[in-house]
C-alpha cells in the first residue's frame, strides 16, 4: 500500500502571482483566516487568546511590511511569525503552569467535528501540552496543518534535521499513548 | 496491515483531526482585531511623537548648557595678551573683548592673571607706566577687571579724578550719564576701595557705587598714592552720633560719604559702622568691618558678637552659608552666652551649604551639650536627628 500521507500543501491563492505588492488591508483581509486558523491548530484554543495572536502578528506585519516580497510569500512569512509568536504564548503558558494546581484543559475548537472526534482531540491536547514546546510546534505544523519538513523548518526557525528530528520525537510520544487507538 | 501501513494511516488521521480544528472566525470578530491594530498603531505614533519631542527638548537643553557651559570656559583662555596694548589710550576693537593683563614673555601662573574685558566698541583703555601690568587708566567706556589680589602690588584703576584699587576682586569700572560725568562701579567678587572726589569707601560684593568722576586725571598713582587729606572731617566724625541715636539710614549714608578712613580700627566703631550699614539694609557692606574686628581684634571680648553677627548677615541677608558655618564656629570657639545659639545657627547653616554629615555632627553635639537646649527642635530639624 502506497505510504505517500495525503497532506494538505501550502499553496498561494490562485489569484496571485509573484511580485504583487504588499498592502496590509490585503494582507489582512486575505490571510487572517489563516492566521487564526493556525494559531488555533498551534495551541488547540479558539477564544481571545487567538485573537491577541493575530492582532500581535499583524500588527508586526504593518511594522515590516518592506521585509515581505510579495503576497505570495506574505504566507510562509505569516507562518513563521505566527509560530514564534504561538511559542511565547506556549512558553508563559507553562510558566504559569507552575504556580497552579489545574492542568491546562483544552477547549478545542472543533464545530464540524464528532464527539468522538472531540475526545480524541481533547486527549491529543493534553498529550501536546506535555511535550517540549518546540516539539509540539514542529508536530502540529507536519501533521495538525500538513505542512511539509522544510516548510516546518522555515516556520520553527530551525535546520531541516532538527525540524525532522523534532517531529520525530514529538510522533513517538503520540503513537505511543494513541498506539492502540 | 504492516506497521508502516498503519502509521500512514494514522497520519491521515491526524490530518482529518487538524481540519476540524478551525475557529469562529466570524467578520465581527475579523474587525474587531483589525480595530485593535489601528489603536495600537495610534498608540505607538503617540508614544513615538511624545519620545521624539521630549528627546529634542533634552538634547536642546544639553546643548544649550554645554554651550553656555564651553563659552564661559573658553571666553577668558582665547584673550588676546595686555602686552599688545600699547600705553597710548587707544579704542577697543570691539565691544566684550577681554584682554589679559599678564607678561607675555614670563607668563604669570593662572591665579596671578588679571583679565580685562572692555564693555563697548568706545572703551578707551591704556596700562599705567610702571604698574607691571597691574594698573590700567579708564579714559572712555567701560571694562571689567577681575584680579587676583596682591598686597605688595595693589591693582589700581584710574578714572578721571577717581582711583579704584582692588582688594581681591572682579568689578566694572563703566562711564555712565550723559556727559559721562559719573562713574558706576559694580563688584561682582571681593572688594575694591574707591577714592575721589569726596568719596573715599570700599565697595563689596552684589554692591555698586555711582560717584561723580572729572576727566583730570590724577597725576600720581602708587601705594601711598591716596589722596590729601579732604576736609571732611567733621563729615568723618558725623556718622557716629547719628548712628548710636538709631538713624542708621543717615549714618550709613554719611558713612558712605566720609568713606572708610571714618571709621576708627577699633572694636567698638567697627561693630557701630557695621550695624550702620546692616541695619540700613546694606548688609554687604557690614562684612567688612566685620571681619575687620576679627582680623584685627581677635582677642576682644566683642568678638564672639562681631563673629555672630556676621555670620547672621553670611546666613540671613547675603545667603553665603559655606561663610556663615565658618562665622559661627568662630563665635562658638569664643564662648560666652553666644555658643549655645552659635552652635545651633552652625547646625542650620552647615546644613543650607548642602553639608549634611557636617550638619548631622553638629546637632549630635548640641543634644550633647545642650540636652534641654532651646534650639533643639531647630537644631533636629536642620541636622535630621531625632
Amino acid at each position: 500500500m502506497a505510504t505517500t500521507p495525503k497532506l494538505r500543501l501550502a499553496r498561494p491563492l490562485p489569484e496571485l502571482v509573484a511580485g504583487s505588492p504588499v498592502e496590509f488591508e490585503e494582507l489582512f483581509a486575505r490571510y487572517g483566516q489563516y492566521v487564526a486558523k493556525l494559531a488555533s491548530r498551534m495551541l488547540g484554543t479558539g477564544d481571545a487568546e487567538v485573537d491577541d495572536i493575530v492582532q500581535d502578528v499583524f500588527w508586526i506585519a504593518s511594522r515590516r511590511l518592506p521585509q515581505i516580497a510579495d503576497m505570495i510569500q506574505a504566507r510562509g512569512w505569516l507562518a513563521t511569525v505566527t509560530t514564534r509568536v504561538v511559542r511565547r504564548r506556549l512558553r508563559r503558558r507553562q510558566f504559569r503552569k507552575l504556580f497552579h494546581a489545574s492542568p491546562y484543559r483544552a477547549d478545542v475548537p472543533a464545530p464540524g467535528a464528532t464527539p468522538e472526534q472531540r475526545a480524541l482531540l481533547a486527549r491529543l491536547y493534553e498529550i501536546l501540552g506535555s511535550l517540549p514546546t518546540e516539539q509540539r510546534l514542529a508536530w502540529s505544523l507536519r501533521y495538525l496543518e500538513g505542512e511539509p519538513l522544510d516548510a516546518v523548518a522555515a516556520a520553527c526557525g530551525c535546520s531541516l534535521a532538527t525540524a525532522k528530528r523534532r517531529v520525530s520525537a514529538a510522533k513517538k510520544v503520540i503513537d505511543e499513548v494513541f498506539g492502540d487507538e | 496491515m504492516s506497521e508502516s501501513e498503519v502509521f500512514a494511516m494514522k497520519d491521515e488521521m491526524w490530518a482529518g483531526l487538524g481540519e476540524k480544528v478551525e475557529p469562529d472566525w466570524v467578520p465581527e470578530r475579523k474587525w474587531a482585531v483589525r480595530a485593535a491594530i489601528a489603536r495600537r498603531a495610534v498608540r505607538r505614533r503617540v508614544m513615538v511623537r511624545t519620545a521624539l519631542v521630549t528627546a529634542s527638548a533634552g538634547m536642546i537643553a544639553v546643548g544649550g548648557i554645554a554651550l553656555v557651559t564651553w563659552r564661559s570656559f573658553v571666553a577668558p583662555s582665547v584673550a588676546p595678551s595686555v602686552a599688545g596694548l600699547s600705553s597710548e589710550p587707544r579704542t577697543a576693537p570691539r565691544a566684550a573683548a577681554p584682554i589679559t593683563g599678564g607678561d607675555e614673555e614670563e607668563p604669570k601662573a593662572p591665579g596671578e592673571t588679571v583679565i580685562v574685558t572692555q564693555l563697548s566698541p568706545d572703551t578707551q583703555l591704556a596700562p599705567l607706566p610702571n604698574r607691571d601690568g597691574r594698573g590700567f587708566a579708564l579714559r572712555a567706556g567701560g571694562a571689567r577687571f577681575a584680579v587676583p589680589h596682591d598686597s605688595s602690588r595693589p591693582f589700581v584703576v584710574t578714572a578721571g579724578d577717581v582711583l579704584i584699587e582692588d582688594l581681591g576682586t572682579t568689578f566694572t569700572v563703566r562711564y555712565v550719564g550723559a556727559a559721562a560725568d559719573q562713574l558706576n562701579i559694580a563688584v561682582e567678587e571681593g572688594r575694591v576701595r574707591v577714592r575721589g572726589g569726596d568719596t573715599d569707601t570700599e565697595v563689596s560684593a552684589g554692591s555698586t557705587l555711582q560717584v561723580p568722576v572729572s576727566r583730570v586725571a590724577l597725576s600720581r598713582v602708587g601705594k601711598g598714592a591716596h589722596r590729601s587729606q579732604r576736609s571732611g572731617g567733621v563729615v568723618a566724625s558725623s556718622w557716629r552720633p547719628l548712628a548710636e541715636g538709631g538713624q542708621y539710614d543717615e549714618a550709613q549714608r554719611m558713612l558712605r560719604k566720609a568713606g572708610p578712613s571714618a571709621v576708627q580700627d577699633d572694636t567698638a566703631d567697627l561693630l557701630l559702622a557695621a550695624d550702620a550699614a546692616r541695619l540700613s539694609g546694606h548688609p554687604a557692606e557690614a562684612v567688612p568691618y566685620l571681619e575687620r574686628v576679627l582680623r584685627g581684634h581677635g582677642s576682644d571680648p566683642r568678638a564672639g558678637l562681631a563673629a555672630f553677627t556676621l555670620g547672621r548677615v553670611l546666613l540671613d541677608e547675603l545667603g553665603r552659608p559655606r561663610e556663615a558655618s565658618e562665622a559661627f564656629a568662630r563665635a562658638r570657639s569664643s564662648g560666652g552666652p553666644l555658643a549655645e545659639d552659635a552652635l545651633a545657627r552652625e547646625v542650620e547653616a552647615a546644613s543650607r551649604a548642602g553639608d549634611v554629615a557636617h550638619s548631622r555632627e553638629l546637632a549630635l553635639l548640641y543634644q550633647r551639650l545642650y540636652p534641654n537646649g532651646r534650639r533643639s527642635r531647630a537644631v533636629a530639624r536642620f541636622g535630621k536627628v531625632d
